[in-house]
This record gives structure tokens, C-alpha cells and sequence, in this order.
């Protein structure tokens, strides 16, 4: 079984993951636990689907949306509104909103992405498990 | 695999942002489209920049997407480290030989893992970089390079043979010859771009001598996230400058170099840069040396603004003469019109001369396409009503290979190439080139 | 959505000729992928995009009757297409194909962790199988598109975009505000920087577009109506009457018997015209029209007419047509800026005029001296950059408030073009020109510049915080003579009393006021007010309305040759989107769910799209209904569904929960 955190990272294929590809070009290092999946745009997620990826062990969650540069008619505001939601509902479970972060990343932003990840990674092996996390909060520790 | 010979619709000479718009809008209407470009990569000079005025857009996230959809077009044929030789008349329509220069790759091969690149011992300045920082002799050459081909620069080669073995696909040929083949097409755009004032043109400004006087370009290569250092630093001691200026008009507007005009992008990028690097060195102080602030564009004046309210220096002043004191910092001489037009003397740590567009490319003798005498691009001769129309029936022009502009002026100007080779080319052909479409359902849409 | 057949997943890890390999151990990978449901076909490859690779995966298509492919490679954004393409050729649906990358988002950059390198492969990769058992079918959105366009003005861009669109086999209808063709360039006369005559150039391109069969012109009309969506607008023109009908031959003594005399729009107000009028001599439509606002009925105009009397009606009887069009330019035009009430003395002291009524002064004036309100000119000065440039706090806001803080682009190159012309003609007067930078920027224009200078036009340069003041002048004793003091830059920052016989104010460039069009387009102007592109170098002509395409000026200033090349490329989009006569949308936009849905409508709310979702009565229930042309595919409305009764085609919330719990689940294969 693995000890690591799992990093999930949210990337818009017009920002973050076109970001996340110029990163491999420069052959730069960050850990492999951090997780890509492309999204179109992140505002399609509710407050929910973050939850249930912490409930599910999803350990951090980075959504690299594009921003000011976001292609679609207000998604940037969307998204930034549900996770402004998200933070309270997180806490109610016990779960530290640190875990998600949502940050802009253009498609050469190579250096602020490699922070990020290595933040986020540096944050999770801090605070350690999000499962744990949630089971101690529920027996009121 | 040889080049077999093409027969196109449209020949686009030039793969800068142009060439790329025309063949797309060209390609997007149905027509075939021959895209030939004299360097290993498609991109021009467009893809080397940081960021682009007034939105300061990532220029990567401007022109890459382009650059792929070029490549992957079903009706261009996207043809790189090619030049056309000759140019025949056909009936109406042109016959292009064109030659396919070695990469000493073999490109249908290659996929680009660039793991030669990083065998080969050769370090050569890097030509992508403005000379700054160092390339391979075998490369792909930069990291959004379409098409992520290795080229190998057989000039400063060893034949160690180090990248053959390497190599996983066993891609690499020393044998390499030029191939020669021809495109007929029945109409022909030329983008062929534009060519930088030479830092040694002026010699009241060091003749490129000094080495703290650097192009814009050179900057723009600095402040590139995929730039050579990652900072900005001055080239004699790569020192951060503390204080640092531009010099405009530094090869436009001035007839002792026989240029009159007004390379109309400059005080642009030179404002640009000066935010930039504003943000890269937040204490240092930024000049602008200048004649006329000329921000006329959409969204231009505005950016001019915000640079003042910055902070940045603007000096009405023609610089007279730049020399270099004990430090290499380099002086500029100065008459500051503003100030009682008094005559003085300013060091700073480096100084940035916003050098001018010149004509890139004079297509006189393979194409019959005149140039202005005046001033050295393509002669348009109703530049109001046909601003890419040439003297020679069938053959168009865009881009700065017409006159010196901007991006986005380029793009527009590429995208009315574009209509007016369809519009002669169904004028020539008199059908519509309908493009075949697969399947046949159409969707049932709510009305609303 | 049909019901699913059961998925057949074939899976591909690519070595990319080590690049993979040489970090990813590419064959655990394939080992791991294959005990995972529904895979029937795991394989790794030394080079998946070559040709060997890919007649690997349509080979296995075939003997093994895979529905679903799974490659794992190089960045999607290199190589997803061709594998559609692969999939394609192998009789699959293109979409039922997903790409994995595993080189730029894992190889290249855990090289030194082989170990959580392989895993992660695994992790990502049994992602992309979890999220192909979910994958649909899908098609591209096929809108069949009316081969017509619609053009909104008249003007130069109007008239070289109908020219455009018309040569490329579609159906033009252009239709202009006022009575006649040309717009602002009918009012110029030479023009820079060839010096052509712009009428000239203007009416061979008038005599093209008129002369083409697919080119209809409705003058007098007007947009009022507007629904659909690209491909299939609706649109509603209100055509007023013109008055006279066509054929009538009389024009001459009509005109003369109008008692009427109103301001001359054409020469700015310098002369006057009847209530029945031609703009100019020559122009087109050549018919005289009635001024509706001004005729009063008196009749006289019919009186000595006999037999042509039934082709004049004055009565103005506006009628609507409608009209199907597959898309829409917009080329409305600009306004000049008008000069508030004493700004540089305009409208207090009559010796104040604009650039403009200049230029139709000098065509007017065939005089040997320039002569204005019965004096001869002997001083004149111009100042640029009234109603540009501004900056809030110095220059007095518009009546609504708006500063016009941008460039004008055309008014330097003009003025200076002006300028010479005055020299050449009027070689004793006087020039002074008050700037604040002089941008002649374009090919040909510099010289303006060099010549007005030999020609000892005398420039003074002006601060923008200190204008420059015009005041009568207080030793011409009552002969109307003006005094424009400035600080002059290029003196040493002297002020400077210029006294001057005429003040010419070259006035900035304003689009033309059109909230009604904007709002039946839905496009949206910018806060300088012009109308909005998408992005200025992706999509500088498109709005954001999909078939609603900018030209010229409306966009923003322009001089002639800009306006020209934006026409023509907005030409061009419209040729790429009715080329074909129909319009072909990715599929990847919001698909509701009927049974689910129970008409909440908070899809609606929160979608930033006009009429991509709306309610309707679906059997007799409300339900969301998504029109997928007018759908950007954003999925926002997917948050908002309490139901999760809407989705995103290709991209759907179930096919992310199953690939997150691919990546959460403890329990992956692996193999050691």
C-alpha cells in the first residue's frame, strides 16, 4: 500500500494542462503523485464532486483553471464561487480546505505549476492523510 | 520516403503567423494548400516572443494552437526546411521547384524524443535564443517546434555519430541528400515576412559593438518562460541591470540609414517590455527614450497609459549617440526636448534599442513580384481597396512582406489574403470547391 | 442516451521509442491494464503513431471487435486526433477513442522515479479505461446553413465584405441605414496615401457589388428583428419608403421646386440641400430620396410634373420583410466625435471647424485663396486629438458620461494629408499644428509627415494636462480673428500665441450608435464602445456570437485600407462557415436528460449563453431544453443541475467520478 498523498489536479486543456505538457518538455521533476486529468472547464463541478474525492481519498485536490484567459463566458467566476462554497462544507467534515486550491496556469507557465505541486505535496506530507483527517473529525478528536 | 510532387490550389509561401492564418482560412474554405517554409519549424518570428501587447497573452498560447492546426489540417500540406528555386507559369497557374534541404533525419521517422539532442557533444549559441545560451548540432529545434523533427546541423557536425547510436528509431542519415520537387498551384500567397534593422547599422549607437546594448528581440528571449536563463540579465557580467532603457526609432524613421518610415510595432513592444520587465526586476528604473508615442491600435493608448502610471519613464528625446563608460555601462547622449531641450549625458545598465522592421525578402527575381522602390517591400499598387493584391495576376501578399505591422494587423491582413485567393480561384476554376463531407445526419436542433 | 453495448476496451501503453520506456516499465503496465474489466486487448508498442502501431490497433478492431481504445502516449495534443483518425478507419465511432498522456505528464518528468513513474502510468491509464466503458457515441453537430450573409452597413467595409462574400458563390443581402452607398468615404476627396480620388475607388467597388448577381441592396433598411442561431438566423429588416420610385427621370426639376433648405449632411453642415435629395452628384442609388424628417407634404416638389407623377408618393410607408441568413456582418461604421459646446472655442466662435468640414471646404472652394465665412485664411490652425486621447480629469466627459481615452489612428495621417493640401493650393497661409505625438505609423504615411515639415507647417507640441486654449484675439478688433495658445515642447515649453483666421480640430473616431443592433446580436461592445471580438489575435474578426462576424470601423478606427483588409477577412469566415452550406460543431456540449429533469431551470439561470438552454413544455412537462448551436460546452449548468439531470457530452460528471475513483482506489492491479 502506498504511503504517499494522492494530489488530483483538475487542468483546463486551454490553461493548466497545456501548462503540465511544457513542463514535461523542459524534463523538469515533480512528484508522481500528483494526478492530471484534463477538464474542459472546472466550473461543470459542483461542491459535492470535491467532497466525495476527498471521502474517496483523494488526498489534495489542484484545480488549474485558465483565469482572466478562461475561453468560456464567465466559467472562471463559476468556479471560483464553488469553491469559495466548497471551503465551509469542507470544514464541516473535518477536512482541512488547504487540500483544495484553485490557481490559474497558463500553457508555459512552467515554473508557478512546479510550486504548486510541490507545495501542495509539501502541505498533504504535513498534514498527513485526508482519511485519517475525516475519521479523527468524526470521533470528535 | 522522397517528396512527391503536389498539386494544390494555393501555394503559401512562409510559415510565420501570416502564412499560417492564410493557409487556414484558405484550408478551412475547402481548398488544397501547399504550406512551404524555409526553416525546420513553422512558427516565424512570432513563436520566439514572451508575451504579445495589448493583452499580454502568453505568445505560446497565441501561436501553437495555430502551428498544430496547420499541421494537422487535412487540406494543407505542410512542408518545412524547403525553399522554391524557381517559380514557372502554367497556363495561368505556377509551377514551384522546390528544394527539400537535409535534415539528415528522416521525418517520417523521427518522433521528436530529442534523445540525439541529447547525446550530440556540440554546443553551438543558440540561434532560437538570439545566440544566447547554447543548442545542439542535432535538435529539435525548440520545445513547440512543428513539427517535432529533429534537424541536424551538418555544418558544425563531427560525424561522431553518437546521436546514430542513440537513436531509438534509427532515424538519422548522413547520407541525406537535397531533394528536389514541384508544387503546381494555381494561385500563390507570399508571407514571407520580415527582417531586423542590424544592431551594427548605426554606428553612433556602437555598431553592436558595446555588449550592454542589446535588440529588442534579445529581450524578448530574456523575458520567454522558456527563455535561455530564466532572468534577466545583462551580457557583460550577467548582472541584474538596475536601470534600464530603450531607444526608439533605433533603425525606423531615420534616412541616414534610408529608412523613412515608421516600423509601427516598436513603441508597442517597448512599452510590453518595460512592464515586463518591471515585473522581473521590480526596483528597477525603465526609460523610453522616444520621437512620437505611437499607440494608435486597439486597446494601444491605454496600455501606454497604465505603463505611465507604473511608473515608466517616458523622455521625448532622439538619442543621438551611445558610449559605454569604464563599468560597460553604456551612455546615452540625449537632447530632452521636454526639459528646455537641454543636451545631456545618462548611463544606465543596459540599454535596449527597439531596432526596426526592414523587408525580409525581396521576390522580384523567382516570383515577378515588385518591390517598392521606396522602401523595399512588395509594391501594392491599390493599397487602399486591395491591400493584398500584387502587380502579378494570381500571386498575393501579406503580412509584413507588404509593410511593416503588428500581430494582429498581420493576422487580419492574412485572413483577407485568404478571401481574395478564393475569390480567384473560383473565378479561375468558376465552382465552389465544396468539400466532402462524411455521414449525412444532420441533428435534430431545438428551435428556439 | 441509447443503451450501452457491453464495452470491449482494447489498451495500448506507448514506449515512444524509449521516451516512455526508458522510465515507465511499459510492460508491467500492459500486464496490470489487463485484468482490469472489460479489457480484451492489452499491448505495448515501441512507436504507437507509426504506421505499424496504428495498423496494430485496427487490426485488433477487427479480429477482436473492440468498441472501446485506451492509448497511452505522448501529450493528447499531439497524437488524439490521429488516433480518432486510426479508430475511424477501423469503423469505430472517432469518439470512442481516449488518449492518455504518459510522457509530458509522467516519463519526462519523474525520471528519477521509475517505481511511482510505473504506478502512476497504471493509475492514469486504468483512469482513461474507467472513463471509455462510459463512452457514448457521439457526432458532430451537423447544422445545415443558409448560403447567405447579411451585411449591416453600407459603408466601405460593408460594401468590400458583400464584393467578398458574393465572388465565393453566396447569397448577399446588404442593407444600409441612409439612402444611399458609401458611407463616410463618399465624403472624401483625395485620400492617403496614394492621393487616389475616393470617390473614384469607392464607385468601381459600388459598380462591382451592385453589378453581382448574388448581391442584394436594401437602402433605407434597417435591422429590427433578429432569432436563431448560426446558420439559420431569422432576421426582420424595416425598410422605409424612399419616395420616388425608380425610372424617374425628372430629378432635377423635382429637387428645384422643393422649398425646403436643411444642413447638407455630406458637407458636414457647410451648405444646404432640399427635403428631396441626391447625397452627391453620381452617387448610388441615384435616385433622390425624400427626407422624411423634414418634407412637410407641401407638394410643390409635384407641381409642372405630368405623366411621372405615380412614381412619387409622400408618404412614408415602412415595411418589414424577413429574411433566413447563415450569418451576419456587422460593418456599421463610425461617427465623428462631436466637440462639446465651447471645447477649443467649437460652436462658440464660427471661425472653429472640424477636419472634416475642412476636407469638404476644399472641395467646395475652387477659389485661388481659401476663403470662410467671406474672409480670406491666412493663418490656420489644426489641433489633433479632439475627442482621443482623453483622460478623465482633464477632458470634460461625453453627456454620458464616456471618455474616449484611446487613439483614433486615421486623424494624424489626415490632418498632415490635409496640411499639404493647403500648401499646394494655398501656398501664402500660414500652418500651425498643435500635437501631442504625431503617429503617421502606416506604409506611405511617414512621408505626410516629411513633406508637411519641408513645407514648413509649424509644428508646436502640447502636454496632454495642458491643452490648448483658443480665445478670440484681442487685437483683431472685432474682425473674428482667434488666438490658440499653448505650451510649445519643442521650444523649450514657451507658451505660444498663434493668431489664426481658422481652427480646424481633427475629431476622433466614434462607433456609430447601434445599441439596438447590439442587442437584437447579442454582441457586446467594449468599454471604448466599439464592438468586441473574440480575441484580437485568435479570432480578431468573429464576435462571440458564433456567425456574427465584425468589419471595419464598427470594431474600432480604421483608416480605408484596414477597414478593407478586416472586411475581407471577415469575408473569409463567413466563406469558411457557408462555404459548404453547413456547419459542422464539436459535439462536446450539455445534453439533458429527460426523466431526470424536473425543470428546475437552475441550468438556465447560471448558463452565460443566450438561448443554449431554455425551458419548454416537453409532454406536457417542463423540461431543460439545450439548443446545442448556442451551447459553448462549459459545463457550468452541470453544477448547478440539483438532478444531475444535464451533462457534458464527452466530458460527463459520471465519466469523472469513475476515473477519480480509479485514481483514489487502493486496489489497483499491480503487478511487482
Amino acid at each position: 500500500m502506498e504511503t504517499k498523498p494522492k494530489i488530483l489536479i483538475l487542468a483546463t486543456l486551454s490553461g493548466g494542462y497545456a501548462g503540465a505538457d511544457s513542463v514535461g518538455q523542459l524534463h523538469a521533476n515533480y512528484p508522481s503523485n500528483a494526478y492530471i486529468l484534463p477538464v474542459v472547464c472546472p466550473s461543470m463541478f459542483s461542491e459535492s464532486f470535491y467532497l466525495r474525492a476527498f471521502e474517496r481519498g483523494i488526498d489534495g485536490i489542484l484545480l488549474m483553471y485558465s483565469g482572466t484567459d478562461c475561453p468560456f463566458k464567465g466559467g472562471a467566476e463559476r468556479t471560483a464561487q464553488i469553491v469559495n462554497k466548497t471551503f465551509p462544507l469542507m470544514k464541516e467534515k473535518g477536512i482541512d480546505p488547504r487540500r483544495l486550491r484553485l490557481v490559474a496556469i497558463c500553457t508555459v507557465c512552467t515554473k508557478p505549476f512546479l510550486k504548486e505541486v510541490n507545495q501542495m505535496n509539501d502541505l498533504l506530507r504535513g498534514i498527513g492523510p485526508v482519511k485519517m483527517e475525516m475519521a479523527h473529525a468524526v470521533i470528535g478528536d | 520516403m522522397t517528396q512527391e510532387n503536389l498539386h494544390v490550389d494555393t501555394l503559401v509561401v512562409g510559415g510565420g503567423i501570416a502564412g499560417m492564418q492564410s493557409a487556414l482560412d484558405l484550408a478551412d474554405q475547402g481548398f488544397r494548400v501547399a504550406l512551404v517554409e524555409k526553416e525546420a519549424s513553422i512558427g516565424g518570428k512570432m513563436i520566439a516572443l514572451s508575451k504579445v501587447f495589448p493583452t499580454l497573452d502568453c505568445c505560446s498560447c497565441i501561436t501553437t494552437p495555430k502551428m498544430s492546426a496547420v499541421a494537422h489540417h487535412e487540406n494543407i500540406d505542410l512542408l518545412t526546411y524547403c525553399e522554391i528555386g524557381a517559380i514557372h507559369e502554367n497556363g495561368g497557374g505556377f509551377v514551384a521547384d522546390v528544394t527539400k534541404k537535409p535534415r539528415y533525419v528522416n521525418e517520417a521517422d523521427c518522433t521528436g524524443c530529442r534523445q540525439c539532442e541529447y547525446a550530440c557533444p556540440i554546443d553551438l549559441p543558440n540561434a532560437f535564443d538570439m545566440d544566447l545560451g547554447a543548442m545542439r548540432a542535432i535538435r529539435v529545434p525548440f520545445s513547440t517546434a512543428v513539427p517535432q523533427k529533429a534537424v541536424l546541423d551538418i555544418e558544425n557536425c563531427i560525424l561522431c555519430g553518437k546521436c546514430e547510436q542513440t537513436c531509438p528509431v534509427n532515424c538519422i542519415d548522413f547520407t541525406q541528400q537535397p531533394e528536389q520537387f514541384q508544387i503546381e498551384a494555381d494561385a500563390i500567397v507570399l508571407a514571407t515576412g520580415f527582417g531586423l534593422t542590424p544592431t551594427d547599422a548605426k554606428k553612433e549607437y556602437g555598431a553592436g559593438q558595446l555588449l550592454n546594448v542589446v535588440d529588442a528581440l534579445t529581450v524578448e528571449r530574456l523575458l520567454a518562460p522558456t527563455g535561455p536563463y530564466g532572468h534577466v540579465l545583462r551580457p557583460s557580467d550577467g548582472k541584474e541591470p538596475d536601470s534600464i532603457a530603450y531607444v526608439q526609432c533605433a533603425g525606423s524613421r531615420d534616412t541616414t540609414l534610408g529608412v523613412e518610415y515608421c516600423s509601427r510595432v516598436c513603441c508597442m513592444y517597448a512599452i510590453k517590455q518595460a512592464m515586463l520587465l518591471s515585473g522581473a526586476l521590480p526596483l528597477a528604473d525603465i526609460t523610453i527614450y522616444y520621437m512620437d508615442i505611437r499607440t494608435f491600435g486597439k486597446g494601444y493608448e491605454q496600455f501606454y497609459q497604465n505603463a505611465r502610471a507604473m511608473g515608466i519613464e517616458f523622455v521625448k528625446g532622439k538619442v543621438a549617440r551611445i558610449t559605454e563608460d569604464d563599468d560597460k555601462n553604456p551612455v546615452v547622449r540625449v537632447e530632452l526636448i521636454d526639459e528646455g531641450s537641454q543636451i545631456v549625458e545618462r548611463a544606465h545598465d543596459m540599454i535596449v534599442l527597439s531596432v526596426g522592421m526592414v523587408p525580409g525578402y525581396n521576390p522580384q527575381a523567382i516570383y515577378g513580384v515588385p518591390i517598392d522602390a521606396s522602401d523595399g517591400f512588395i509594391e501594392i499598387p491599390s493599397p487602399n481597396i486591395a491591400p493584398t493584391v500584387t502587380n502579378h495576376e494570381g500571386i498575393f501578399a501579406t503580412g509584413t512582406a507588404v509593410s511593416p505591422m503588428d500581430i494582429v494587423d498581420s493576422i487580419v491582413m492574412a485572413g483577407a489574403a485568404a478571401a481574395e485567393t478564393a475569390a480567384y480561384l473560383q473565378s479561375r476554376n468558376g465552382h465552389s470547391y465544396k468539400l466532402p463531407i462524411s455521414g449525412s445526419m444532420e441533428m435534430e436542433v431545438a428551435h428556439v | 442516451m441509447s443503451e450501452k453495448e457491453e464495452p470491449r476496451v482494447g489498451v495500448y501503453t506507448c514506449h515512444c521509442g524509449g521516451n516512455i520506456s526508458d522510465v515507465v516499465r511499459c510492460e508491467r503496465v500492459m500486464t496490470a491494464l489487463k485484468k482490469l474489466d472489460n479489457v480484451v486487448v492489452s499491448r505495448t508498442d515501441m512507436s504507437m503513431c507509426s504506421d505499424a502501431g496504428q495498423a496494430m490497433v485496427e487490426a485488433d478492431i477487427a479480429e477482436y471487435g473492440l468498441n472501446r481504445i485506451v492509448i497511452g502516449a505522448c501529450s493528447p495534443s499531439l497524437h488524439e486526433q490521429t488516433f480518432r483518425g486510426t479508430v475511424a478507419r477501423a469503423g469505430l465511432n472517432p469518439y470512442l477513442y481516449h488518449h492518455v498522456g504518459i510522457r509530458e505528464q509522467n516519463s519526462w518528468v519523474h525520471k528519477d522515479d521509475r517505481e511511482g513513474a510505473t504506478q502512476k502510468a497504471i493509475r492514469l491509464m486504468a483512469a482513461g479505461i474507467a472513463k471509455a466503458r462510459l463512452l457514448d457515441p457521439l457526432e458532430p453537430i451537423r447544422l445545415s446553413a443558409k448560403r447567405h450573409a447579411l451585411i449591416i452597413g453600407g459603408g466601405i467595409a460593408g460594401l468590400r465584405a458583400a464584393w467578398d462574400i458574393a465572388r465565393r458563390g453566396i447569397q448577399v443581402t446588404l442593407i444600409e441605414k441612409s439612402p444611399f452607398l458609401g458611407g463616410h468615404m463618399a465624403q472624401l476627396e483625395s485620400v492617403f496615401p496614394t492621393g487616389e480620388a475616393a470617390r473614384g475607388t469607392l464607385h468601381d467597388l459600388i459598380d462591382k457589388v451592385t453589378g453581382h448577381p448574388n448581391v442584394t441592396i436594401h437602402t433605407r433598411a434597417e435591422l429590427v428583428g433578429m432569432s436563431g442561431y448560426v446558420g439559420d438566423y431569422q432576421a426582420t429588416i424595416r425598410q422605409q419608403s424612399r419616395g420616388i420610385k425608380e425610372g424617374f427621370t425628372g430629378i432635377d426639376k423635382l429637387i428645384e421646386n422643393c422649398p425646403l433648405e436643411v444642413p447638407d449632411e455630406f458637407n458636414y453642415g457647410l451648405t444646404k440641400r432640399k427635403a428631396i435629395y441626391t447625397a452627391y452628384p453620381g452617387c448610388y442609388p441615384p435616385t433622390p430620396a425624400v427626407d422624411w424628417e423634414n418634407c412637410n407634404k407641401c407638394g410643390d416638389c409635384l407641381k409642372s410634373l405630368n405623366g411621372e407623377r405615380g412614381l412619387i408618393s409622400l408618404e412614408n410607408e415602412p415595411h418589414d420583410f424577413d429574411l433566413t441568413v447563415g450569418a451576419v456582418v456587422v460593418a456599421t461604421g463610425f461617427r465623428l466625435y462631436e466637440p462639446a459646446q465651447g471645447e477649443y472655442g467649437y460652436g462658440e466662435f464660427p471661425e472653429v471647424i472640424t477636419l472634416a468640414q475642412l476636407i469638404r471646404l476644399l472641395a467646395l472652394n475652387g477659389e485661388k485663396e481659401l476663403v470662410w465665412n467671406g474672409r480670406t485664411v491666412h493663418n490656420l490652425a489644426f489641433i489633433h486629438c479632439v475627442g482621443s486621447r482623453q483622460i478623465d480629469g482633464i477632458n470634460e466627459p461625453q453627456p454620458d458620461g464616456q471618455v474616449n481615452n484611446y487613439c483614433s489612428r486615421v486623424c494624424c495621417t489626415a490632418t498632415l494629408h490635409a496640411a499639404n493640401e493647403l500648401r499646394e493650393r494655398f501656398p501664402a497661409i500660414n500652418l500651425y499644428d498643435f500635437y501631442e505625438d504625431i503617429r503617421t505609423y502606416g506604409r506611405g504615411h511617414e512621408e505626410y509627415y516629411t513633406e508637411a515639415s519641408k513645407n514648413m507647417v509649424r509644428f508646436l507640441r502640447f502636454h496632454d494636462d495642458e491643452l490648448p486654449r483658443v480665445t478670440p484675439d484681442p487685437y483683431a478688433n472685432g474682425t473674428g480673428a482667434l488666438l490658440v495658445t499653448a505650451k510649445d515642447y519643442l521650444t523649450w515649453g514657451q507658451e505660444i500665441d498663434a493668431p489664426v483666421d481658422l481652427v480646424v480640430l481633427a475629431t476622433g473616431v466614434m462607433p456609430n450608435p447601434i445599441d439596438d443592433i447590439i442587442k437584437l446580436l447579442k454582441v457586446s461592445p467594449g468599454t471604448d464602445r466599439f464592438l468586441l471580438e473574440v480575441h484580437p489575435k485568435l479570432r480578431p474578426v468573429e464576435t462571440a456570437v458564433p456567425g456574427v462576424v465584425l468589419a471595419g470601423t464598427a470594431q474600432g478606427p480604421m483608416n480605408i485600407q484596414e477597414s478593407c483588409a478586416a472586411a475581407s477577412a471577415a469575408a473569409a469566415k463567413v466563406a469558411v462557415l457557408l462555404g459548404q452550406g453547413r456547419v459542422e460543431l464539436e459535439p462536446f456540449v450539455a445534453h439533458v436528460d429527460p426523466d431526470r429533469c424536473d425543470g428546475t431551470g437552475e441550468c438556465v439561470t447560471v448558463c452565460a449563453y443566450e438561448d443554449a438552454i431554455i425551458l419548454a413544455g416537453v409532454n406536457g412537462a417542463t423540461k431543460a431544453v439545450v439548443t446545442p448551436a448556442n451551447c459553448a460546452g462549459c459545463g457550468s449548468c452541470v453544477s448547478a443541475c440539483p438532478n444531475q439531470a444535464i451533462d457534458l457530452q464527452g466530458w460527463s460528471l459520471s465519466q469523472y467520478e469513475a476515473m477519480l475513483d480509479a485514481i483514489a482506489s487502493d486496489s489497483l492491479p499491480v503487478v511487482a
